[in-house]
């Protein structure tokens, strides 16, 4: 390969790098990128079969147990590898969120039979579990939770949310390049160590979906240590004909 | 037999198909660089400060690449970019396949299709071949292009 051959490769890839940071500028906010993202198992081949716990070893040490009525902030009890609560919500954040317009809004109940309720879990289940980004569980729990009115994030991609979440369900897609600033919004409406220890739960697709595995870890990065995924996710909700709302808002 | 491999009449044609493929394969990921990203990560091989980065530039040098062959112009350093490229495709596919990490390959549709453990590995060497018949075309263009400069006074 001669020189001027690769000079032209290079220029070539020059050209692509400058329309792609050109178009990702001009991007809506569902369609844009940040230029670093945060992908902590990005190098880890996921085991085929998932288990009933959390998937990822926890990194803390000496975890502070903490329970709903605690003033202690467990910000000390973490390693190197455990970012700070300042380094998780300013690693990237580059566009500020913009208002989605709103989609025409409906809610909708999946008309599917429902077979009796199982035994609701008390509110003991559901305490914090700093040495543990997240705790998975399945549908009982999750119904239990939703009827407290407990925070539910939607890690999937906004377009998928709007066409139907669980309702009250917030759109937190951690591929899109407002997280950091969704993610930072949750932590000040929530700064203080009572309300960070409060259940919130995460779903997305369920089956081999790790988007909200992915959120859970990033918010346990930053303190909040009460994170409950739900594992088999939004299609499992929809089966079992509880509330689903479609649009851009919860 | 090295003069037919080598003959204009299907060195522009394969200049074409490839451009193409190259372009059509670009559209969808430069149309949503999160599901792209997300596809590069499923791969597991790319670091974590890369995959956006890479999600970002990969389709546009794969549009500019395509346009290129098809339009004639750097052609050389054209099916130097497809050749690596596809090289690139096929080690990251096989080296998925051989730890049995069941991917969509996010070659010419980023969005996830839902498919069984079984169907992805099935479509990943169906992906790996089509990579290697690519490769072969971007191999005739490398022949023809040295045959021309060998020719050329």
């Amino acid at each position: 390969m001669n020189r001027k051959t690769i000079l032209q490769t290079l220029a070539l890839i020059a050209a692509g790098a400058i329309l792609a940071l050109v178009a990702n500028a001009f991007a809506p906010r569902e369609r844009k990128l940040a230029m670093a993202g945060s992908y902590p198992n990005a190098m880890k081949v996921p085991a085929r079969e998932t288990t009933t716990m959390a998937l990822i070893p926890p990194t803390r040490v000496a975890p502070v147990p903490v329970v709903p009525t605690t003033t202690t902030a467990p910000v000390t009890a973490t390693t190197e590898t455990q970012p700070t609560a300042t380094a998780a919500i300013t690693t990237v954040g580059l566009n500020p969120a913009a208002k989605t317009p709103a989609a025409p809004e409906k809610t909708t109940a999946v008309p599917v039979p429902q077979p009796p309720p199982p035994t609701h879990p008390s509110a003991d289940s559901f305490l914090p579990h700093p040495d543990k980004p997240y705790v998975e569980i399945t549908f009982a729990d999750v119904n239990a939770l939703h009827a407290k009115n407990v925070l539910f994030l939607d890690a999937r991609r906004t377009s998928v949310y709007e066409q139907g979440h669980i309702a009250g369900a917030r759109p937190y897609s951690v591929w899109e390049s407002d997280i950091e600033d969704k993610v930072r919004k949750l932590f000040d409406e929530r700064s203080d160590p009572s309300a960070q220890a409060l259940p919130i739960v995460i779903y997305c697709s369920g089956g081999d979906c790790e988007d909200s595995h992915m959120l859970a870890q990033k918010l346990w990065g930053i303190q909040f240590n009460n994170i409950y995924v739900y594992k088999d996710g939004f299609p499992d909700w929809q089966q079992h004909g509880a509330p689903v709302h479609t649009g851009a808002n919860p | 037999m090295k003069g037919l491999l080598a003959h204009p009449w299907l060195t522009i044609r394969v200049q074409i198909a490839l451009g193409a493929i190259f372009i059509i394969a670009a559209l969808p990921k430069i149309a949503d660089p999160p599901s792209f990203a997300h596809m590069i990560y499923n791969y597991r091989l790319v670091p974590s400060p890369l995959i956006n980065i890479s999600a970002l530039v990969m389709p546009w040098v794969e549009l500019l690449a395509g346009l290129a062959l098809i339009l004639g112009v750097w052609k050389a350093a054209a099916r130097t970019l497809v050749a690596i490229m596809l090289a690139v495709f096929i080690v990251a596919i096989s080296i998925n396949l051989s730890r049995d990490n069941a991917i969509d390959c996010g070659c010419f549709n980023v969005a996830d299709r839902g498919k069984t453990h079984e169907q992805r590995i099935f479509d990943m060497k169906v992906d790996v071949f089509r990579d290697l018949g690519m490769l072969l075309l971007a191999g005739q263009l490398w022949y023809a292009g040295k045959r021309e400069e060998d020719e050329a006074p």
